[in-house]
């Protein structure tokens, strides 16, 4: 739950060879970071949902790793829309999402709108 | 004890005395059980967190308040079956300072005064040890925010 | 007849007719189950309240008492009862159902030797034939009282003690003819002492000076050497109190053996019984007295004692409010013809 890393590799919604490339790219850039040792990326239509899970020590220093990541994101690609979170949740939907996306007859429609819902969990609040 | 200052020399020398055969608290022994469990209870509070992740939508954010009221609900039945003081008894502030200790002293207290009716029994005394708990609480959230607040002004964070 | 400064001497020596105590669920665990007329194995004891129970208890202790004696409750002209609770409620709504002139005493702990004394005074110059005293006390009433609800799971220092669900009652009767019978012989009135000890949950500790002003007193006004007695037993003194008692007694230069020096408090629970310091409330002197050391004495075990049963003065107030905690203890000397 918390050891096993999964570098799952950065798989994208749309089946579109570029839109693969930017999240592996992206997922690359993210582990580059002492303090994380999982990442899962997926890039939808408009946005971007890279979730991550950060070393145990190193939860002291959470708002500045994800300050860090936005800026270096926003650094590399500033025309690109990224939802970030460290959220334990949004993690293993993601995770689940790419699972599903393997699947050929997971459709791009659904899997757009699974995301969405993921998008949609992490902005709520309480 | 650190209040000595109005006793007469006569009392002073019994204080003395009374001291020699005063069992003291075994305070090592005591941290030490406090730590455990209330580890422990903390513990089961975070398997519960991850069981309303893994089942339910909710996220580490938003699992917070079910898993405060299901921590709150399992310290009521080990209240009313009278599980609840024994392990205040040895666990201390461990068991005391989770919300459990929390729902605890509010559950006991109604309980316990159950018999003089709803209205002035259970509803005038639910908060009578936890009601110093809420006041002091919000206050002080109050004073952490007016500060927060000031500093974010100010522009230092 | 007043002795010395506070002890009176009767020289009617009225009897201890017959007793009864009754106690609850963790005194039937304790050491002295056997010595209990009636044992309740629940707190509640078929009431709907805790203090309604505290007041079955001191009705049942009556009941048992007179009945062992064979006395009906109208022959009984006085009842002298207090408990621990906010006006003595328990015991006034006993007396209620009892229908026999009523005295409410309180001195907390001490109270059921204030009645004792009190009782055995009014029988020996002659103002009553027969009359009945006890106390008693309700572990859950008095801590609902007093300290945090039963069900609080607050910790508690080892220092702190258990207030005994129990209590006891005897009838002392003018009863001319006093070959073998227990009687009392003499009763010394304690003042109020306060050395400053204001820890709720350190009684014992509180109430140590008291009792033993209390003792030298008794023994001084009487020109009495502390073997006289078989036994000097306190009344709720716990382990610390106790120790304290002892310690002070010693330096006052009283030859007086740890055999012979016993506490109510210490007696009435197994060393198992997570009690921490010991027994205490009204219920405990009252219940081992008129229990457990009445039918030793019985059975000649005991001939002479003295019981000294101490009493802690504070209220929940008083102590909320930092004031000191004011001790008293009562003593009466019974013994065996």
């Amino acid at each position: 739950m918390i050891q096993s890393v999964n570098p799952e590799p950065g798989a994208v919604a749309l089946y579109e060879q570029k839109n693969k490339e930017l999240a592996e790219k992206v997922e690359k850039d993210i582990q580059s970071f002492d303090a994380i040792y999982d990442v899962a990326v997926i890039k939808g239509k408009e946005e971007t949902l890279v979730a991550y899970k950060v070393k145990h020590l190193k939860r002291f220093g959470m708002k500045k790793i994800e300050k860090d990541i936005n800026k270096l994101l926003e650094d590399h690609y500033p025309n690109e829309d990224f939802v970030v979170s460290s959220d334990y949740k949004i993690f293993i939907e993601t995770i689940e999402l790419l699972e599903r996306m393997k699947d050929p007859s997971f459709s791009e429609k659904k899997a757009e709108q699974q995301l969405q819902r993921v998008i949609s969990l992490k902005k709520e609040m309480t | 004890m650190g209040k000595k200052k109005n006793l007469t020399p006569v009392q002073q020398q019994y204080q003395q005395l009374e001291q020699k055969h005063e069992i003291k608290r075994p305070v090592w022994k005591n941290c030490l059980n406090a730590f455990w469990v209330g580890g422990l209870i903390c513990a089961v509070g975070q398997a519960i967190t991850y069981f309303y992740i893994y089942f339910f939508d909710f996220t580490e954010q938003t699992a917070g308040n079910p898993t405060v009221a299901t921590m709150i609900f399992i310290s009521m039945l080990l209240t009313g079956f009278g599980v609840y003081d024994h392990i205040g008894q040895f666990g201390g502030a461990g068991s005391a300072v989770p919300v459990t200790g929390f729902g605890n002293s509010v559950i006991a207290a109604a309980i316990e005064h159950r018999t003089e009716g709803f209205v002035l029994g259970v509803g005038g005394n639910m908060f009578k040890l936890a009601g110093s708990v809420i006041l002091f609480g919000v206050f002080a959230a109050f004073i952490v925010a007016l500060i927060k607040t000031l500093w974010t002004m100010m522009g230092v964070l | 007849m007043l002795t010395g400064k506070q002890t009176w001497q009767f020289s009617n020596s009225p009897v201890i007719e017959s007793w009864g105590t009754s106690g609850g669920p963790f005194e039937a665990e304790g050491k002295l189950a056997a010595d209990f007329d009636v044992l309740h194995d629940d707190l509640w004891m078929g009431q709907d309240s805790y203090e309604k129970a505290h007041r079955v208890l001191l009705e049942e202790a009556i009941h048992s008492a007179l009945q062992k004696g064979e006395f009906q409750k109208e022959e009984i002209q006085f009842m002298l009862a207090g408990d621990l609770i906010n006006q003595i409620t328990p015991t006034s709504f006993a007396a209620r159902t009892m229908a026999i002139p009523y005295f409410g005493l309180f001195g907390a702990c001490s109270t059921s030797m204030e009645g004792l004394a009190l009782a055995s005074f009014i029988i020996n110059y002659q103002g009553a034939k027969k009359v009945v005293t006890g106390a008693s006390s309700h572990n859950a009433a008095t801590e609902k009282q007093f300290r945090y609800p039963t069900e609080y799971g607050g910790q508690k220092p080892p220092t702190a003690q258990w207030t005994v669900t129990g209590a006891g009652a005897v009838v002392l009767t003018d009863n001319q003819d006093k070959q073998g019978k227990i009687v009392t012989t003499s009763a010394t009135i304690g003042k109020v002492v306060d050395l400053g000890i204001s820890d709720p949950f350190n009684m014992g500790g509180a109430m140590a000076p008291a009792a033993a002003d209390t003792i030298i007193s008794h023994l001084q006004d009487l020109h009495r050497h502390p073997s006289y007695y078989d036994l000097i037993v306190t009344g709720d003194l716990g382990r610390i109190g106790q120790a304290t008692t002892y310690e002070l007694l010693q330096q006052a230069g009283l030859e007086i053996t740890r055999e012979q020096f016993q506490d109510c408090g210490l007696l009435i629970y197994n060393e198992d019984q997570p009690v921490q310091s010991g027994g205490s409330g009204a219920g405990c002197s009252a219940s081992v007295v008129y229990g457990h050391l009445l039918n030793h004495m019985k059975k000649g075990v005991y001939r002479k004692i003295l019981v000294v049963a101490t009493g802690a003065l504070l209220s929940p107030l008083s102590f909320q409010q930092k004031e000191t905690i004011p001790c008293i203890a009562h003593a009466v000397a019974i013994e065996r013809n």
